[in-house]
């Protein structure tokens, strides 16, 4: 009887402290709607076109436009990018190495070709120093409406000098480069 | 943002699902017969054991490694983006890893032989699935920081591993008691996949950096595949509004667990070895096995590697190209490079092995548990059953993972309290935590025996702050061998 007794208060203890792990187990207090308060804003950066001219085609092409053709061009325009754009930034590079002061002129345009943004360049012939233009938008620079609704990109240059110097550099050429760097809001 | 955050909490909180399937407080613990499905080479003290169906045996395992929920979702009044980039993004590393797994018993049955008393024979139905998540790191600060400010860095595509399933299992094994030292087994098992996808070995990387033409040149060279079988099925059923969810699910699950699905062969093998009158070592190889997928099979590949610095206009070249679409040339390029297919090719799936190791010394008087008492309910655990009175030992568990083994190593104790009660405690160190304290309990009343689980007691203290927890429990019918 007394190893029966001695058996159920063993039993009861076991029980007892299995339901002393269970329950009292606890928890700090936890915020799960916190996550609402995450932001995921990411910096990508890109190329986004480059454009090279030799100064003999230059030349040949005789004085005034050069180069005057529009592309498609929808990077931004797409949802991943046109829906979670905050605010962007476009760098220009313009080197010119040719004998020869030229106009580059880059023209965003909209599906029904309205020019939405223009950005020009006036590049004096060699020596001329590498023109780095950086153009904002967003609060604190161009609407970001003009990016999410460009869909073409119009590239004009313009030999604003003479159609018979050749510049005595190695390779004389217009060269201009671009990228674009966008924070996105990802959540 | 509601699916992010879905998918981001159920990856973190996957950590209570269930992990790494290390059974330390079960294995061994031969008054359960349910220990035969950790070693078919255990002691075997019973005459037959029926589990109650669908209640057998049931366990849920969760563990992470590197941070706890307590870590993110405590309500601390820190800034939450600053907390997930300090702990999340630049606190883990690609080693570490959320998992869990659940087992569920349909049902368990074991008898001995008659004519051959050395052998006991066991068979049953049981379901299991596990998920293993490696923190994509690179992967993870890409998307949180971006590529502008990490220039001439290698995002590497090898972050990405992810591993899951969910798979019926049925088994038939032996257990044989060759002499005084040896006891052996063996289980065969015929695996019907539910689904399972598995994405491991990806090579490749994505970098930024300055442009040989244009200021700035991007570069992917990838080797990432998925395998899926199940998972299509699966989401037309969740997906498709016109299905009826109730009537479909249940009998595509039933359908694919009860050989409908892609199936498999596998192994198990053990052993106990008495090394001396007190002390004996066990060993066992679980799930040494495949699978073989070939239905509802889809397989995703990106494979290639492409370099990309913009659309490029170069005169006098383009002049002849006035009239092409050099925007829609340069995406077909790059998809032409780096191109993402699906296929529907069979793939083998090896099963993830598991090995167990133990060292066990009995010491303490049993023979005084096999005394008759005054019991009104009387166990029906004979005296010859059990050969310890208290215990000690070590164990080794590891199993196969896609970045290598993972291992845990258990220290315990286990104890008899008459012939009705027994106790195991253990401590166990692994990746996911130093301060893993478990208890196991049985009980044995009349023929019912009853057991439960639960690992890592510490952290009961707070849950939210634990690495990882398990609970394990079942019901059994045992009649125990005559002496």
């Amino acid at each position: 009887m007394i190893r029966y007794k001695m058996k159920n208060h063993l039993l009861g203890l076991a029980l007892l402290l299995t339901n002393v792990v269970f329950l009292s187990s606890c928890a700090d207090e936890q915020d799960f709607d916190q996550f609402d308060d995450l932001s995921v804003e990411p910096l990508v950066a890109s190329s986004i076109f480059y454009f090279e001219s030799d100064e003999q085609t230059i030349n040949q092409a005789g004085p005034g436009a050069f180069y005057n053709q529009n592309f498609t061009f929808e990077a931004f325009n797409q949802p991943f990018v046109s829906e979670r754009v905050l605010e962007g930034t476009i760098v220009y590079q313009v080197e010119n190495t040719t004998s020869k002061e030229l106009s580059i002129s880059i023209a965003f345009l909209d599906a029904n070709g309205a020019v939405l943004d223009v950005e020009s360049f006036i590049v004096p012939p060699e020596p001329a120093p590498l023109i780095e233009r950086q153009i904002a938008y967003g609060t604190a620079g161009r609407s970001l409406d003009i990016l999410r609704n460009t869909t073409d990109i119009r590239v004009s240059g313009e030999n604003l000098g003479d159609t018979t110097s050749t510049s005595s550099l190695n390779e004389p050429k217009i060269i201009l480069r671009s990228s674009a760097e966008f924070r996105l809001r990802l959540q | 943002m509601r699916c992010v955050r879905l998918i981001f909490l159920s990856v973190l909180l996957g950590m209570y699902a269930s992990h790494a399937q290390n059974k330390q407080l079960l294995y061994d613990f031969y008054e359960i017969p349910q220990s035969l499905m950790l070693n078919p080479g255990v002691k075997t003290p019973y005459k037959w054991h029926v589990g109650l169906p669908l209640l057998s045996g049931t366990s849920i395992q969760a563990g992470s490694s590197g941070i706890s929920v307590n870590d993110i979702f405590a309500n601390d009044g820190i800034d939450f983006t600053t907390k997930f980039r300090e702990r999340v993004i630049n606190g883990l590393t690609k080693r570490d890893v959320f998992g869990g797994s659940g087992q569920i018993e349909v049902f368990s049955v074991g008898f001995r032989n008659a004519n051959r008393p050395s052998d006991y024979y066991s068979f049953g139905v049981y379901g299991e699935g596990f998920i293993a998540q490696y923190w994509p790191r690179d992967l993870a600060i890409l998307a949180f920081e971006g590529n502008a400010n990490n220039l001439n860095r290698r995002f590497d595509l090898n972050h990405f591993s992810t591993q899951g399933e969910a798979v019926n299992v049925f088994h038939f094994g032996i257990n044989r008691k060759l002499n005084k030292k040896w006891i052996v087994g063996a289980r065969a098992k015929l695996y019907s996949s539910v689904f399972e996808f598995k994405s491991v070995n990806n090579d490749g990387y994505f970098v930024t950096t300055q442009g040989e033409n244009n200021i700035l040149r991007n570069t992917i060279v990838a080797d990432v595949t998925m395998h899926t079988s199940g998972v299509e099925s699966l989401f037309d059923i969740l997906l498709d509004d016109d299905v009826a969810q109730s009537i479909e699910l249940p009998k595509w699950l039933l359908g694919r667990s009860l050989l409908g699905g892609n199936l498999g062969l596998g192994l198990d093998f053990g052993f106990t070895y008495n090394v001396g009158k007190n002390s004996y070592i066990t060993a066992s190889i679980i799930d040494v096995g495949f699978i073989y997928h070939t239905n509802d099979v889809k397989n995703y590949r990106l494979s290639g590697a492409a370099t990309n610095e913009g659309i490029e206009i170069v005169l006098p070249d383009d002049l002849n190209d006035l009239n092409t679409d050099i925007w829609q040339d340069l995406v077909d390029d790059i998809e032409r490079q780096v191109p993402f297919t699906t296929d529907d090719n069979s793939f083998f799936s090896l099963r993830p092995t598991k090995l167990n190791a133990s060292f066990r010394y009995n010491f303490g008087s049993y023979r005084a548990l096999g005394k008759d008492c005054d019991c009104t309910t009387r166990p029906s655990v004979k005296s010859e059953d059990f050969d310890y009175k208290n215990a000690v030992g070590g164990h080794l568990f590891m199993i196969h993972r896609p970045r290598g083994p993972q291992a845990a190593v258990t220290a315990f104790y286990q104890t008899r309290f008459g012939r009705s009660l027994a106790l195991k405690t253990t401590y166990t160190a692994d990746k996911y935590s130093f301060t893993n304290v478990g208890l196991g309990l049985n009980l044995q009343t009349g023929p019912v025996n009853f057991y439960i689980m639960a690992d890592n007691l510490l952290s009961y203290q707070n849950i939210p702050a634990s690495n990882y927890a398990s609970l394990q429990f079942g019901f059994n019918i045992i009649s125990w061998n005559d002496n």
